[in-house]
């Protein structure tokens, strides 16, 4: 190759220059956080949720994400009530605190939960217990 | 002096001579003859004793295990754990000393579904007379697919393995308990009401930590169940509690992700908006980490996912909650 061995340094100089910027940008992570992942909450909707029971109880609480949505202090054998949910494909959990007269020596009673969901299938799931029960059912 | 008088005395003399020998010729007799029947006595007593107090010498290869035979043992067991809390029972190989110990122990625990590569050199080097147990190959297992050849006997890419990590299911430890509770039963059947009750007291432990869990779970939606993990050991627990398991890595520890494995993960992230991934406590994260960099979700914290640890994972209750703790707070 002719030319000043100068010149041919500075060429090879000039092109190593050229690659700096194109390598840092594959070599270094990109320095503005990134946003962290909005969480999609399912939207609220109606669900129906009706509760049937062998034995009247004294209260009934019923807990949704670790609130409470529903509470009777003076409950009737079977009760019904409209409530405003997210309901995701993979179902919820709701939280059923139940007191029953009579304490320990209460007879054995249950409860009986059926949930229309937004679509309007029924689900149904029970609960059993002595004096009380503090149980999480899943519906579907 | 009388004839009379003088055999008298010579009686007398040699009645007194003979029974001057008598004493001194009878009682060392009596002596010995005593303390014959007292050392037959005592060595028959000590030899009674000695087998009714005999514990079960019990070899353990899981500390999930260890942990269940001392428990339903209770002082009638004497257990030796060979993994250690904190170790990594997939890297584990049983070291010449195990292998002695294992070859006096009358029930051997292992954690089965493949967990211990070794096996067959345990039962082929010990020659033992003990109960081999495999516990794990009691109950039902979960099956998946492996996602290449290394690890323990975890099988070749593709094929359809058995979970090993079954100790994340509630349900499975109940079995694992029973399972115990006959073999020690078995091994010492005049101990097997103590085993009854005291495996009784330790699935009633277990009940309150399966109903803690579900309450504790539903703080959590169900929409936002997905653990991404660095080693697939958690399909157990998710089965159980209505989570969707990304694994970065596969079912042994041994297992490294692969560049389109970790760009997947990092798609999946980014699609199901997860919030938190988790890391190991006996894995290094800096995967994770880079995962972290690339999604914006958080480190949510360390599980255990092989078995117990240090501090408050030094049981298994510590150890459940632990986990369950951390997601719930990770992901809520």
């Amino acid at each position: 190759m002719r030319g000043s061995p100068l010149l041919r340094a500075l060429l090879a100089f000039l092109a190593i220059l050229s690659l700096a910027w194109p390598l840092r940008r594959l070599t270094t992570a990109s320095e503005a956080p990134l946003e962290r992942p909005e969480t999609v909450v399912a939207e609220a909707e109606e669900i129906g949720l009706q509760l049937t029971f062998t034995l009247v109880p004294k209260s009934v609480k019923v807990r949704h994400l670790d609130r409470e949505i529903w509470s009777e202090t003076a409950p009737a054998a079977a009760m019904e009530r409209s409530l405003k949910l997210p309901y995701p494909d993979e179902g919820i959990d709701l939280q059923f605190q139940i007191e029953w007269p009579g304490g320990a020596s209460a007879p054995l009673a249950a409860m009986r939960a059926t949930l229309t969901d937004p679509a309007g299938d029924a689900h149904e799931k029970s609960v059993w217990g002595q004096g009380g029960v503090d149980a999480v059912l899943t519906f579907p | 002096m009388s004839s009379r008088g003088i055999g008298n005395r010579r009686r007398e003399a040699a009645g007194a001579a003979c029974n001057d020998l008598a004493p001194k010729h009878d009682i060392p007799m009596l002596r010995r003859m005593k303390a014959f029947g007292l050392s037959w006595f005592t060595i028959l007593t000590l030899t009674l004793s000695a087998f009714a107090d005999e514990k079960v010498r019990v070899s353990s290869f899981s500390t999930i295990l260890t942990e269940i035979a001392e428990q339903v043992g209770g002082d009638r067991v004497t257990v030796t754990g060979h993994v250690k809390p904190g170790v990594d029972p997939h890297d584990f190989e049983p070291k010449p000393g195990d292998l002695k110990t294992v070859g006096s122990a009358q029930v051997i625990l292992l954690s089965a579904k493949h967990m211990e590569g070794y096996v067959g050199k345990l039962k082929e080097s010990t020659g033992t007379k003990g109960a081999l147990i495999e516990v794990g190959d009691r109950f039902a297992s979960l099956k998946m697919k492996a996602d290449d050849g290394h690890g323990h006997d975890h099988g070749g890419k593709g094929e359809l393995v058995e979970d090993p990590h079954w100790w994340h299911s509630l349900a499975s430890m109940n079995k694992a308990v029973k399972v115990v509770r006959d073999a020690l039963s078995k091994a010492a059947p005049a101990s097997a009401p103590a085993f009854t009750d005291n495996a009784a007291r330790y699935l009633a432990k277990l009940d309150a930590l399966q109903k803690w869990t579900r309450t504790e779970l539903a703080k959590l939606p169900r929409d936002r169940r997905k653990l991404v993990t660095s080693h697939d050991a958690f399909q157990y627990f998710a089965k159980e509690n209505g989570f969707t398991v990304y694994a970065i890595e596969g079912l042994s520890t041994a297992d490294q992700p692969s560049s389109k494995k970790v760009a997947e993960i990092i798609a999946t992230i980014k699609a199901q908006s997860v919030k938190a991934i988790f890391a190991e406590k006996i894995e290094n994260p800096k995967v994770l980490t880079e995962i972290t960099r690339e999604t914006g979700a958080k480190l949510g914290g360390q599980l255990h996912a092989d078995g117990l640890g240090e501090g408050e994972a030094a049981t298994y209750e510590g150890m459940y909650r632990h986990n369950v703790s951390t997601i719930v707070n990770a992901l809520k």
